[in-house]
């Protein structure tokens, strides 16, 4: 009865856990993509796409990727005015309106004018020594004609060219390894009370509410480790990266502390089994402490690995 | 006759007050951002930039662009996620341009307004110090570019839920030798 009162509680803690904001990376900001095309349906890359918040006047500006494709992420809701334009084959604009946390597709075709395309701000007036900023993605034209332009300087069309895709894949892949991160953080919490709950637990003690606690800290530390690791194995894995540097060492460690993270409990209920039978710890699962430490020391190794610089 | 020969005359005046135009071309490079944390400190270097000055008429005109992902800091997953934060997928390129007088290449100490495109953004530093050393006919430049992440709208990435520190400033060392 005990037991289960606490596995109650554990459990009532963990899904306040999973439920509390400050685990979800992501806030309600709106998404708004979409596709440039031609009259012809033909999609356009390297269009300069703007999109400004009609109430504040805030203005971003992206380039289409190589399949006309555009993204603005992390977008207040409200109203936009959202303009595309390509030298030569003309413009498209719309209104869109966003509702917090949506994601919405809006297509512009050039040549298709419903709105006047707003006009990107001007440059604020700084004192000197100070940065000045403005939102633009074309560079400033050259007073004359003989300033060197980017395609001067031999880079190839894939090192110029922008992936709205890619940067999208690359925001999912940060968003769920912030939560994996902050699930780690959380996890050592159990998993250091576990242990040193671990030492009233076993051996030669004769009382079972301690043993019921460390069983109780065990299996939340088992929980919150399993989201842990859900969220690094299904971040996406960004193609053509070679694994470098203190990352690897983490991802080394947990080759360890995953294969014991499974065992540990599993030896775990085999003694508690035994004890509960009035027996003393033996066999195999006598192997139960050993390997719990060696889990735990690697989670921590796994945790220092990308936290501090060795 | 006398305004023909004026119009020559004007004309091979202006032409050899500033002399013939002159081509720079970035031979080497070193551009490395530094980036401060609680728990670490972290440099993220590239040698991957490319650059061309044209000088006209007594004024050069410089552009140096470099691949976001080139920068190196050690560290795939940190190389990753300074790419996801400061939006290198979207903008691919940090492109800096600067206007200075032909003589510049004559001091020891330049001061540049730099126009640095980066994450989207268009932001511009006035009178950054720059020291020119001159190697035979080459000019080795190096300097400190005082970048902050708010100046680009870059939003902290943070460790541990500490954020790291808004200055990330980024030292240049280029070679330049004459085309």
């Amino acid at each position: 009865m005990k037991l289960s009162a606490t596995k109650f509680a554990l459990g009532a803690v963990l899904i306040f856990l999973l439920n509390a904001n400050f685990l979800n990376a992501q806030d309600v900001s709106a998404t708004l993509f979409g596709t440039v095309t031609d009259s012809s349906a033909k999609a356009l890359p390297n269009a300069k796409v703007s999109v400004k918040n009609i109430s504040t006047g805030e203005t971003s500006e992206t380039m289409t990727d190589s399949d006309g494709h555009y993204r603005f992420a992390k977008l207040a809701s409200g109203e936009y005015e959202i303009s595309a334009v390509v030298e030569g084959s003309g413009t498209a604009s719309a209104k869109v309106t966003l509702a917090a946390g949506s994601e919405q597709e809006q297509r512009l075709t050039l040549g298709q004018e419903q709105t006047t395309p707003s006009a990107p701000p001007a440059a604020s007036e700084n004192p000197p020594n100070a940065p000045s900023s403005s939102q633009s993605q074309n560079p400033a034209q050259p007073q004359n004609q003989v300033a060197p332009s980017l395609a001067d300087l031999g880079f190839s069309k894939a090192e110029e060219q922008g992936n709205a895709r890619q940067q999208a894949l690359l925001d999912k892949r940060t968003h769920m390894l912030k939560i994996h991160q902050r699930m780690g953080l959380i996890t050592t919490i159990p998993m250091i009370a576990s242990v040193v709950t671990s030492l009233n637990a076993g051996g030669h003690s004769e009382g079972t509410a301690s043993r019921d606690l460390h069983v109780a800290l065990g299996a939340l530390t088992g929980d919150l480790y399993g989201i842990t690791a859900y969220y690094a194995i299904r971040a996406p894995k960004i193609e053509g990266t070679e694994t470098r540097g203190p990352i690897k060492f983490h991802k080394i460690m947990a080759w360890i502390h995953g294969p014991g993270m499974i065992a540990t409990p599993i030896l775990g209920a085999i003694a508690f089994s035994q004890k509960n039978n009035g027996e003393k710890v033996h066999g195999i699962a006598q192997l139960h402490g050993p390997v719990a430490i060696v889990t735990a020391g690697a989670f921590g190794a796994a945790l220092l690995s990308v936290s501090l610089k060795f | 006759m006398t305004k023909t020969l004026l119009s020559l005359f004007l004309l091979f005046a202006s032409s050899n007050l500033y002399g013939a135009d002159q081509t720079w071309v970035l031979k080497q490079s070193t551009l490395a951002y530094h980036v401060s944390h609680p728990l670490h400190e972290t440099d993220g270097a590239s040698h991957a930039a490319r650059g061309k000055g044209v000088c006209h008429e007594g004024q050069c005109d410089f552009l140096i662009a470099v691949p976001v992902k080139s920068f190196d800091s050690g560290d795939s997953n940190r190389d990753l996620h300074m790419i996801q934060v400061t939006r290198g997928a979207e903008f691919p390129m940090v492109q800096v341009r600067t206007r200075l007088p032909e003589s510049a290449g004559g001091s020891a100490t330049i001061k540049a307004d730099l126009e640095i495109q980066f994450a989207g953004q268009t932001v511009h530093y006035q009178q950054v110090p720059f020291e020119v050393k001159t190697e035979g006919n080459e000019k080795h430049i190096t300097g400190t570019i005082p970048t902050t992440l708010a100046d680009f709208k870059i939003e902290p990435p943070s460790l541990l839920t500490m954020p790291v520190k808004n200055e990330i400033p980024v030292h240049v060392d280029m070679t330049w030798s004459p085309q």
